[in-house]
């Protein structure tokens, strides 16, 4: 009597010790993965969205060649004159991330990477860019120059 | 054995020392394998079973040249390029041990693309050979993954621009593509911190995967012996000893290997000049600089990047280059899944579909890599180059070349299945002699291609994908 009972129990115990094996084993895989995957990431820096100013460096670059690449926390955005107002965009181009540039005579910005072009509020004109540039707000007292992220 | 023959004379150092071992390890197992390893010979051309051999001696080419580099390349946002600078121009022999890097890395890439598409052509990864092959196709992601990597250690203006675009494609993917994209960049845009990351990719994960890869890919070859030809198969016929008479081929092929990159490094120390294919310096990257014309990835990527030209904006659900990527990745899979596709050559039988997939894959990659060199376009340093003109004239080269290798594929070798190749020909035929647009015309070639493939497994079931009879 006491044999066959022995033989049911038995399987019974080691699938229980296997399981427990196994998600023993899940846990220390988690518990080692988990950390290494979040270091991997980096910090996201902060800042962006808020006011940022020009350096008097790049207000200068900004009346010598018609337009200036300035750094807005982890953005790129372009400043550029046309008619007379100052207008502000991501530089990123939308399409693969590549920083597109202003063509005054065209009144038109232009990513050289892939032949993507928008007009001058960032709306996609041709090309394979799927989305529009990002407004910014530009503003202009004196000397200096204040961007600001559009509010939608 | 030896100790019979040399009972007289006493033995050698050598000698000594081989006893000694093999007292130990028992070498003699090791000599008896040697001894009878054997090339198989007959049914295609030998030179197929050496490419294999000279991307390994350009790898090794590789890492000897990658550790000198290393003794003076500082990684940083003020002295990567400055030391590489410094490398070029003041580092006795610093030109030459950069040039030789940059030119091997090619030629490594070559000779490896070479050795799978004759693996490919001649069905060397058929049964039981399957594993070698995909050994081998991940041994071809790391050897790109050196490429794209390495690309931005200069810190120079092609490199970074080349990297923002090629890293910026991963943000595509679905679930992890955000994260991928920040972890491989250290951040959302390319920085130094991209080049860290690049840099530690690049001369310690990278070297150990593929040591790891290449030692499996090497053992199954050991253990299989390497594949005979699928016609004119003839267990009977004896092979070419490996030792001495196949290995003194290789090391003679690896002497002419090197006197090859020496010419090359030494007549062109920065490369052809091709796009894709030149390692001058420029200008440092200034990650505020808007792109300008003409960035282009290594050569052996400018079909992808050429692909994300060809595709619209939106794409369906999709975006354009999210699409393109699908499509990579599953163009790719087919790839990698070949040998386990091609049911026909693992049973032995020729399975001419899959040589023609070969022939349409050359076609497909050499028509968008021709359009992404802007051959014919007329570009000039103030034009852009004219799309319509470059299709057209990319197109008549990759028709003239195809034609006539499809027709020496029919007369000479009596091959009779081209309906992937011909689908392939129809595809560059319509978007570049027509200008139908790229992808209607790729969803043509694909519907002729697809219409071939159930009209031969109907008509003759042993053609095709199916089980014959």
């Amino acid at each position: 009597m006491t044999a066959p009972v022995a033989q049911t129990s038995k399987p019974e115990r080691r699938s229980v010790l296997n399981w427990l094996l196994g998600v023993g084993l899940v846990g220390w895989a988690a518990s080692v993965l988990y950390p290494v995957l979040r270091y991997l990431r980096p910090l996201s820096d902060t800042g962006a969205g808020g006011p940022l100013k020009l350096s008097a460096e790049e207000v200068s670059t900004l009346g010598k060649s018609h337009f200036v690449i300035a750094r807005a926390g982890t953005r790129k955005v372009i400043v550029f004159e046309a008619g007379g107002a100052l207008h502000a965009l991501d530089a990123k181009c939308t399409h693969e991330g590549c920083t597109v540039q202003f063509v005054p005579g065209d009144s038109l910005l232009w990513c050289a990477c892939h032949n993507g072009k928008f007009d001058l509020d960032g709306r996609v004109l041709s090309g394979p860019p799927p989305r529009p540039l990002t407004k910014w707000v530009a503003t202009r007292e004196g000397d200096e120059v204040t961007l600001t992220m559009e509010t939608a | 054995m030896i100790e019979t023959e040399r009972r007289e004379a006493p033995p050698s150092v050598g000698e000594r020392l081989y006893r000694w071992l093999d007292a130990r390890f028992r070498l003699g197992r090791l000599v008896e394998f040697v001894r009878h390893k054997e090339v198989p010979v007959g049914g295609h051309s030998m030179v197929w079973y050496y490419l294999g051999g000279t991307t390994l001696f350009f790898f090794i080419v590789q890492i000897a040249s990658g550790v000198l580099l290393l003794m003076y390349y500082q990684p940083g946002e003020a002295t990567s390029y400055e030391s590489i600078r410094y490398i070029i121009a003041r580092v006795p022999f610093g030109w030459l041990i950069r040039s030789i890097h940059c030119w091997s890395a090619h030629l490594m890439i070559i000779s490896l693309v070479v050795h799978m598409f004759s693996t490919m052509i001649l069905k060397a990864y058929r049964k039981p050979r399957e594993l070698t092959w995909l050994t081998g196709f991940g041994l071809f992601g790391i050897a790109l993954g050196f490429g794209f990597s390495g690309y931005l250690l200069p810190w120079n203006e092609l490199s970074f621009f080349a990297t923002a675009v090629g890293t910026d494609s991963v943000k595509s993917l679905p679930v992890i593509g955000q994260w991928l994209l920040e972890v491989m960049r250290g951040g959302p845009d390319v920085t130094i911190n991209t080049l860290y990351r690049f840099f530690a990719l690049h001369i310690v994960i990278l070297p150990l995967l593929i040591v790891a890869v290449m030692g499996a890919h090497l053992l199954f070859i050991q253990v299989q012996g390497m594949a005979p030809a699928m016609r004119h198969q003839r267990p009977d016929r004896p092979g070419l000893r490996f030792f001495p008479d196949f290995l003194v081929r290789d090391l003679l092929l690896w002497l002419v290997c090197l006197l090859l990159l020496c010419v090359l490094v030494y007549l062109l120390p920065y490369g052809p000049g091709i796009p894709g294919m030149e390692w001058e310096l420029g200008k440092k990257a200034n990650p505020l600089a808007p792109a300008y014309p003409g960035i282009k990835p290594e050569w052996y990527f400018l079909w992808v990047y050429q692909l994300l030209k060809e595709f619209p904006a939106h794409l369906g659900p999709m975006e354009g280059p999210q699409a393109a990527l699908l499509l990579v990745t599953v163009l790719m899979a087919i790839w990698a899944l070949v040998p386990f596709l091609d049911r026909r050559a693992s049973r032995g039988q020729s399975s001419p579909m899959f040589t023609d997939l070969a022939v349409a894959a050359l076609i497909f990659m050499a028509y968008l890599t021709l359009k992404a060199w802007d051959i014919g376009g007329g570009g000039t340093a103030t034009k852009l180059p004219d799309p319509r003109a470059t299709a057209w004239t990319c197109a008549w080269i990759v028709l003239g070349v195809s034609s006539a290798v499809d027709l020496v594929r029919f007369l000479v070798y009596r091959q009779r299945w081209l309906a992937f190749s011909g689908a392939a020909l129809l595809h560059v035929a319509l978007n570049g002699v027509f200008g139908v647009n790229y992808l209607v015309a790729g969803a043509i070639a694909m519907l002729v291609a697809i219409a071939g493939v159930v009209l031969t497994s109907r008509k003759n079931p042993a053609a095709g994908l199916e089980a014959p009879k």
